[in-house]
């Protein structure tokens, strides 16, 4: 039997939880190789679906982390497109047969391994998701939602007490629903993933208390109930939906299609609830029925429909207080209540419903494409509580398909076990805030599963360590020892959290920690990492008679730090300070007066503008209600500032969009010629192709620089030694895939802790100079390039942290062009979406992605196809323009006569992308490139499944880059086994010759600026779709798709004038970190460590 | 135990003109109809009948159900306390006495001519104990019965032991109490209008005191105290309180009778009248 199929069925925990990285490393690649095929076979035959899931990690990290270091495993080799695409519609499957047909033929590779990698690692999770798909599906209680299909079938009826009109205004009674948030005080290192509770129900322990909050200092006073729904009957045939706080609503009559569609609009969590809750249950989707007779048999009245409406009151996105699903569950509580589906219409929910409402609220989570955890709708319960996964006995449905049960059980803890002084002395403890930091904590929860899974030693440890501090901090509560509490909290966020998940903490966490211990000493206790990741909701203990105070600096201090950080690190909103308390009732309901006032701000201008005679009478007694609530509470003011518009442009500060594209360079007639081709569909994505006659192949075998005679090491040193070279980083460019569109500089983004502290790109590139030139014995010179968006930051950031210690020469090289965004063609939209290979989504996630693409089509159809994009701060509206101005401006700007000035004797350069972190100034390839006498050397790597983007070719016979956008067919780019690592060594001298320009030229600007438009015409100009985030309301994020233009370096490859070299550099050498989501495996492969090794910090 | 005595209710205020509507029956008779459930009782061998009845309408009623084969009494709800009440107020003429309940507004008809009720009586003599008529019934109804869960009683297809009873539930209650193992899903057993129920009954609906008493809680309550089973029935029965119900209940009468060919003629004249207009 295969040893490691045989780790995963044992029944012995000792056996089961081994590391399949102590196997893998003394292992073989052909030992691998064979283990791979046993469990391949393993787990297509097993039914069990967490041996089989479990094959499939251990399958995903062998091809990973293992098998291309091995002996006697080639890096180069093509993968299948074929295996590719269906990789794309996740199936997977196929993939893995089609990735290992191509192994066995041509033997075992870096490539091909990435791609199988790729392949275990989506069916692994695909199988996880269907198996919470049917869990969810399967609870009792559930079921029948997904069977009605009919009207007639329709079996809930509304309750009674609803449906009698009030004395005094003729409406009808509105249901109230209050719910509290969850905080918790550990989760066990995301234990509470359903994955992990369900496989270790053991192990799956969270602590959790519900809350009230207020922001402090703003107008809502004492702590409430943060999330509100209400529900009531109206004298209209539809079933209205409103959202008080994102200002949207809707109302939907005849077509339920609208109801299943969550990404039309805002409503999209409405629109679960009311499906989750059986309201509209979800067999009546695509059923063709009206729903208008369903509110009928609902109602009982014809001609009469139902209002849900929620609110949530000042609480920022991104709290970790599990904002949304708590305000999921108490919409799902108030739909329940008002059909009968709880015993009482109003107080406090029983037991078995509250639990139901939990299974409702994962429900809902599926239905719209988002996912928690089971403990976020902790809120519904009261007070503290323990939430613990229960084995699965006879019974359950999930009995005899995994360990644990979907469903935790949860104990609320009594007085008698945490006191009244000690909840007492926990509020008066705790500094709760929102940092402003709202990242997605999605890509953490799985780098969580797979961890656990793969059982990694110290991640293992990490967890058993969680699990014992989750007991000491009960016997703590226990015993009322608050103060040791927030020792244990910290110690849980130093220790097993980050073992497991290095990147649940960040560059500003550790700041702010720092600097509160720093000016509170011993009367810090510690620091609470609330939810998924820190940064966004924290909590910070200290000693009650110093709350006060520390509230205050907290505010003070969070603010100043975001400051200084917030050039290279994503906020999505100013810091806040909560007051909270401790709520011991849970959800709540009763019958209220009147809906909540912002309600009638945002619904009743529609109503003033139509007849009085056609109002209907609910319609009159909302009316009455708010001239009441108006004259007594004055409403009227924020009724006014709706119906009339307001002046809200700022006094000038120089920042407006005409002034800032006046200041950065913008080219109006470059614009508008632009402008008039992409509208004209002279240009655009397709036509970003080559013709289809042009031939493009693969390059063969070229020079690698692990086999470079030893001589050449010493040429490059000696031309080091003589400060014959300088490195140049690109950093004008925007990295939006990396801040998904948020407008901050990647460059200064602190990504990662290295040598025992958080770095940014820029220092890890300074760093690997300083250490360049102490072997040199000569400083080497740096230039990072600059963006109108990147300048000021960086310049800033470089004066606040003085260089980061560099003590070489450093320069800016300012940008000097700058370009305008525009509203996407509808074409280009199409062809990105519909006509290039996409990822397919899990199914319910790709309809909510498919429901929003159709919305952003819309959305480009009325802003104008084409026309200028203004609506977003100023400096979201303009581009970088390739980084291909970022060498010539180096000629422009005069950065290059200065370094020349400096170093006489500077021959080369080094230009290399801020995030190719491997890039050093290697002697050895500095050596190659000179005895080369080439104008250029360009760094390439053999391709892996993620390396997306073109690569090295024969285009007609000739060898050159070319850009991925630029291929005529997506599968060309499969046949290409090397990829640009846009690492490029260049002789000043030949390079300033193809501009027709020498050194004597760099101070004559006019020379200079003819020369660089002239090679410019002859660059191709890309049209590229990039997403740009707009922010509103309370740290509401929207990401639009906007046109734009670039003009990339690598098409200097193509003008024969240019004499190019290429040589293909090890992986780790070349790689480019693209997406936070490939740091987890950056580090883990030793990538990390390899830079590490190159800097000198 | 031996079942002699029956209570028929028909109090409620809304249908007093329910009883007195005339069917064809089988046999091509007209009847009223609380002459055929009375006539469904005496087919189950009760000898005694008592019906409860809003104040007033013992009187009329008396005359449909002269020469039923059974001696008949009528009793008078004075209070309209529920559907539950009105059976407690035959509890002097039942006395200690296990007896058959029948529900004045819905018709019965036995599969292949076989009485409900005298299986129903069967069984509960047989097995000594309460016994309700039960219907394998779709959730989207569940609004209309009160349904019971339990488990089957081996060797006796058809027959269960009663543990939950839920007067009208949602299909989430439904499905998380009521799940009867051996049913397909989304079905359940409700009520059928017919039981058996023994004295414990009346001391249980004796102990409720609110405004609407229901028999389902006294039987939820019944469960819990002696043995209680339910008796799943092949025949149908037809609310005739309910919109084109006293039509549903008259065709279901006349196509399994000695007139089926003409009513079917009839039928098919009508519908393909219809069509030809259509």
């Amino acid at each position: 039997m295969s040893e490691l199929w045989s780790i995963i069925v044992s029944a012995d925990p000792a056996v089961r939880n081994q590391s399949l990285d102590a196997f893998c490393r003394s292992a073989t690649a052909g030992s691998l190789l064979d283990e791979c095929a046993a469990l391949e076979e393993h787990y297509r035959a097993s039914t069990n679906l967490y041996d089989r899931v479990r094959a499939l990690f251990f399958l995903y990290a062998i091809h990973r982390f293992h098998l291309a270091a091995k002996a006697g495993v080639a890096h180069r080799a093509l993968i299948p497109f074929a295996g590719y695409e269906n990789l794309l519609k996740r199936r997977y499957q196929e993939a893995i047969g089609i990735f290992l047909a191509a192994q066995s033929e041509a033997g075992p590779s870096e490539a091909i391994s990435s791609a199988l990698a790729a392949a275990y690692r989506g069916l692994a999770f695909q199988t996880l998701a269907g198996q919470v798909r049917r869990s969810v599906r399967s609870v009792r209680g559930n079921q029948w939602m997904f069977r009605m299909g009919h009207a007639a079938d329709y079996p809930l009826r509304i309750r009674p007490e609803l449906t009698a009109k009030r004395s005094g205004d003729g409406g009808f009674p509105i249901l109230h629903e209050a719910t509290p948030v969850r905080m918790d005080l550990t989760h066990s290192g995301w234990s509470d993933i359903f994955f992990l509770g369900m496989d270790y129900p053991q192990g799956a322990r969270v602590l959790n208390i519900s809350i009230d909050l207020a922001v402090r200092g703003s107008h809502t006073g004492q702590p409430k109930p943060p999330v509100e729904a209400y529900f009531r009957v109206i004298d209209r045939p539809v079933l209205r939906m409103v959202s008080v706080d994102l200002e949207s609503s809707v109302e939907i009559g005849d077509d339920p299609g609208i109801l299943f569609d969550f990404g039309r609009d805002y409503l999209g969590l409405l629109k679960a609830a009311v499906i989750a809750s059986g309201l509209i249950p979800a067999g009546l989707e695509g059923s063709g029925q009206s729903l208008t007779a369903v509110l009928e048999q609902f109602t009982g009245k014809p001609g009469h429909g139902i209002e849900i409406v929620s609110r949530v009151n000042d609480i920022p996105k991104g709290s970790r207080l599990a904002v949304s699903t708590n305000l999921l569950a108490c919409l799902i509580a108030v739909c329940m209540r008002a059909s009968r589906q709880t015993r009482s219409l109003s107080g406090g929910l029983e037991e078995n419903e509250r639990r139901l409402v939990a299974a409702r609220a994962i429900l809902g989570e599926w239905l719209g494409g988002s996912g928690g955890g089971w403990q976020d709708s902790g809120g519904v319960w009261p007070g503290i509580k323990l939430i613990e996964g229960v084995e699965a006995a006879p019974g359950d449905p999930e009995y005899g398909i995994s360990r644990g049960r979907l469903l935790p059980r949860h104990r609320i803890l009594s007085r008698s076990e945490v006191t009244e002084q000690t909840r007492g002395e926990l509020q008066d403890s705790l500094v709760l805030v929102h940092g402003g930091m709202a990242q997605d904590v999605g890509p953490i929860l799985e780098m969580v599963t797979e961890k656990y899974l793969l059982r990694s030693e110290a991640e293992w440890t990490g967890r058993q360590e969680a699990c014992r501090i989750l007991d000491e901090i009960v016997s703590l509560l226990e015993a009322g020892d608050v103060a040791s509490i927030g020792k244990a909290t910290e110690r849980n966020f130093e220790g097993p959290i980050q073992t497991i998940i290095p990147w649940a903490s960040n560059l500003y966490t550790e700041t702010l920690i720092r600097r509160v211990r720093d000016e509170f000493g011993p009367a810090f206790h510690g620091f609470w990492m609330l939810g998924g990741m820190s940064g966004g909701g924290m909590g910070f203990i200290f000693s009650p008679e110093r709350k006060a105070e520390a509230q205050h600096r907290l505010q003070e201090i969070m603010s100043d730090t975001k400051r200084r950080l917030e050039g290279g690190v994503p906020f999505a909103m100013e810091p806040v300070v909560y007051d909270f308390a401790i709520n011991e009732r849970g959800t709540l309901a009763s019958i209220a007066d009147n809906m909540p006032q912002p309600y009638y701000h945002l619904m009743l201008p529609a109503l003033l503008r139509k007849e009085s005679a056609s109002l209907s009478g609910s319609e009159r007694s909302d009316l009455v209600h708010f001239s009441t609530l108006g004259r007594d509470g004055g409403g009227l003011q924020g009724l006014m500032d709706r119906l009339l518009p307001r002046n809200d442009a700022a006094p000038g500060r120089g920042d407006s969009l005409p002034e800032l594209l006046q200041r950065f360079g913008f080219d109006p007639q470059m614009h508008e010629r632009i402008q008039s081709d992409l509208r004209a569909g002279r240009i655009g994505l397709a036509q970003n192709r080559l013709p289809v006659s042009v031939r493009v192949e693969d390059a063969g075998e070229i020079a690698e620089s692990q086999r470079l005679p030893e001589h050449l090491r010493q040429l490059g040193a000696d031309a080091l030694a003589e400060g014959a070279v300088a490195a140049v980083s690109l950093a004008g460019g925007a990295g939006s895939r990396w801040t998904k569109g948020a407008g901050v500089v990647k460059a200064l983004n602190p990504f990662c802790r290295l040598a025992g502290k958080h770095r940014s790109f820029i220092e890890v590139h300074l760093a690997k100079s300083r250490r360049t030139g102490s072997l040199a014995g000569n400083a080497i010179s740096h230039v990072l390039t600059t963006s109108y968006m990147t300048h000021a930051p960086i310049e800033r950031r470089l004066r606040d942290v003085d260089n980061y210690g560099y003590s070489g020469p450093l320069y800016l090289s300012p940008g000097r062009t700058v370009g305008l965004r525009m509203i996407p063609m509808t074409r280009d939209l199409r062809f990105a979406w519909e006509e290039l290979p996409q990822q397919l989504l899990d199914a319910q996630a790709q309809k909510v992605r498919d429901s929003s693409r159709a919305a952003l089509i819309q959305w480009a159809r009325q802003m104008g196809e084409g026309s200028n994009y203004t609506d977003n701060l100023p400096l979201q509206c303009l581009h970088p323009v390739g980084h291909w101005y970022e060498i010539p401006n180096l000629f422009r700007n005069g950065v290059l006569e200065r370094l020349i000035a400096e170093r006489p004797r500077l021959r080369y350069l080094m230009v290399h992308n801020v995030d190719t972190l491997g890039a050093d100034l290697d002697p050895a390839i500095l050596g190659y490139h000179i005895e080369q006498r080439a104008a250029m050397t360009v760094e390439v790597i053999t391709r892996k499944i993620d390396d997306r983007g073109g690569g090295l070719a024969r285009v007609d016979g000739h060898l050159r880059l070319i850009e991925g956008m630029a291929l005529s067919r997506e599968e060309k780019e499969f046949e290409l086994s090397y990829y640009n690592s846009n690492t490029f060594w260049i002789d000043i001298d030949a390079l300033l010759s193809v501009f027709g320009l020498n050194r004597s030229h760099l101070g004559d600007e006019e020379a200079v600026s003819a020369a660089v438009r002239r090679i410019a015409a002859r660059m191709p100009a890309y049209i590229t779709l990039k997403d740009v985030k707009k922010r509103w309301g309370k740290g509401q994020e929207d990401v639009y798709p906007v046109a734009q233009f670039e003009k990339l370096w690598v098409d200097m490859t193509a003008l024969p004038e240019l004499d190019t070299r290429y040589l293909a550099v090890p992986r780790m050498r070349g790689q480019q970190l693209k997406e936070p989501a490939q740091l987890d495996g950056w580090l883990r492969d030793g990538s990390a460590a390899y830079v590490e090794n190159l800097c000198e910090f | 135990m031996q079942v002699k005595k029956a209570v028929i209710t028909a109090a409620a205020k809304a249908q007093r003109a329910l009883p007195m509507q005339t069917l064809v029956d089988e046999h091509g008779t007209e009847r009223s109809v609380l002459s055929l459930i009375v006539q469904e009782a005496v087919r189950a061998g009760i000898e005694d009948i008592c019906v409860v009845v809003y104040p007033g309408d013992a009187d009329p009623y008396s005359k449909l159900v002269q020469d039923s084969g059974a001696r008949v009494r009528f009793i008078e709800q004075h209070e309209p306390r529920g559907y539950g009440h009105a059976v407690w107020c035959a509890r002097e003429f039942t006395g200690g006495d296990a007896f058959l309940h029948l529900v004045g507004d819905h018709i019965y008809v036995g599969e292949n001519g076989r009485s409900s009720a005298r299986a129903l009586v069967d069984t509960a003599e047989a097995e000594a104990c309460a016994v309700s008529a039960v219907q394998v019934t779709r959730e989207n109804l569940l609004p209309y019965f009160g349904a019971v869960g339990g488990q089957q009683i081996a060797g006796h297809p058809g027959l269960y032991r009663v543990e939950t009873v839920i007067e009208k539930p949602t299909p989430t209650e439904a499905e998380q109490e009521l799940v009867v193992p051996g049913l397909r899903s989304g079905y359940y057993l409700c009520f059928h209008g017919m039981h058996v129920l023994t004295p414990a009954v009346m001391d249980l609906l004796g102990t409720r005191d609110s405004r609407n008493v229901t028999l389902s809680s006294a039987l939820a309550e019944l469960a819990q105290r002696e043995q209680y089973l339910a008796l799943v029935q092949s025949g149908r029965r037809f609310d005739a309180g309910v919109k084109y119900g006293l039509f549903y209940a008259q065709l279901a009468l006349a196509l399994c009778g000695a007139d089926r060919e003409r009513v079917l003629a009839q039928l098919l004249e009508v519908v393909a009248a219809g069509s030809a207009q259509g």
